[in-house]
């Protein structure tokens, strides 16, 4: 009774992880940025800062649940006996969760990479400090910023559907790898 | 076929539930700090596409789930013990998740073809001033409306997940 419960809850939250990155992702990708250009690009700034400040939340939330409710998944549904030994590089079920794991990690370090190193860039103020080229210098390290997140993001909600696929894979039969 | 069909459902709802969720916890604290004409020209906008891509994902779900059941509705998981695998779809479970795609499908319809087009409807400079008093209220009464809609739209959509995980619910979620 007590494993059922833990498994509706770990499903449950695995599907809402699911829902908040990838949904989520094509909402802010697809609705929320092609709307900002029908305001002026200064305000159109200000909402994309706030709303990928707001979502980048969101994503870390996502990215640290799969794990937590995978594994309550994983143990509730009693499939430890399917990766016992060397079963997790050799049976098709162990190297596609394998991959799925290997994917969110990749998931882990696009994020780390946006929030930590190109969203800063992105925050950075053009100031008349360094006379017009130390403008022209920062306006350009923002725009490269800028096509650099546009870029990952699509990537990771590519890789955040393979991940779908592969969980499907696992749910509905023995894995896909 | 079960994987594909699974792959669907699980994709569409993601996308139909985490959109509502990314609009009420993303855009809906981000339009506090903008001036009101201008999330008004965002909003028309986003509520056209957004209303195309929550119907075509609650459209694929039921495709998918109508699918699923023609095909049996049961999972045959080769790599789990059998006490793994709950008895078949039935019941409560399965006429509650119904009633609230119903729910949800009415919504999204109420906001998209009635509500939505209210709340920027235009009145002409001459107009006369109890027309555009009117149609201001009408306007005001969209807004509000869409507000509270909006947020039972949220509520249903995560309790219609919960039913989808349950073990003796639809079966096509991850807990399957």
């Amino acid at each position: 009774m007590t494993a059922t419960w833990v498994q509706v809850l770990a499903g449950y939250l695995h599907l809402l992880a699911v829902a908040v990155y990838v949904g989520g992702s094509i909402a802010m990708e697809f609705v929320l940025g092609p709307a900002q250009s029908y305001v002026p690009p200064a305000q159109a700034q200000v909402i994309g800062q706030r709303s990928a400040d707001r979502f980048l939340v969101l994503v870390w939330g996502a990215l640290a649940l799969f794990p937590i409710s995978g594994l309550l998944l994983f143990f509730s549904l009693g499939d430890q006996h399917t990766l016992s030994g060397m079963q997790f590089f050799t049976t098709r079920y162990g190297q596609t969760l394998l991959g799925m794991i290997v994917l969110w990690a990749v998931l882990v370090v696009n994020g780390a990479i946006i929030t930590f190193v190109l969203r800063p860039r992105l925050a950075q103020r053009a100031s008349a400090q360094g006379g017009g080229s130390g403008v022209a210098q920062r306006l350009e390290v923002m725009q490269s910023a800028v096509k650099w997140v546009s870029r990952i993001s699509r990537i990771d909600l590519g890789i955040a559907v393979v991940i779908v696929l592969l969980g499907a894979s696992l749910a509905y039969g023995d894995g896909i790898l | 076929m079960r994987v594909a069909l699974g792959f669907l459902f699980t994709l569409a709802w993601a996308v139909y539930l985490g959109g509502a969720l990314a609009m009420e916890l993303v855009w809906r604290p981000v339009q506090r700090d903008i001036p009101p004409s201008q999330i008004g020209a965002m909003c028309r906008w986003m509520g056209r596409r957004y209303r195309w891509l929550g119907l075509g994902a609650l459209g694929l779900a039921a495709v998918t789930w109508l699918a699923w059941r023609g095909l049996g509705g049961t999972v045959l998981l080769a790599s789990r013990p059998a006490a793994a695998v709950p008895p078949a779809a039935s019941g409560w479970p399965v006429a509650a998740m119904v009633a609230c795609w119903g729910c949800l499908a009415a919504l999204v319809l109420a906001m998209g073809v009635l509500l939505h087009p209210r709340s920027h409807a235009r009145w002409r400079a001459g107009a006369h001033a109890a027309d555009a008093a009117a149609a201001r209220r009408r306007k005001v009464r969209a807004l509000r409306t869409m507000d509270v809609l909006l947020r039972v739209e949220l509520a249903v959509a995560l309790s219609t997940t919960a039913l989808v995980v349950l073990p003796s619910g639809p079966r096509i979620g991850w807990a399957a």
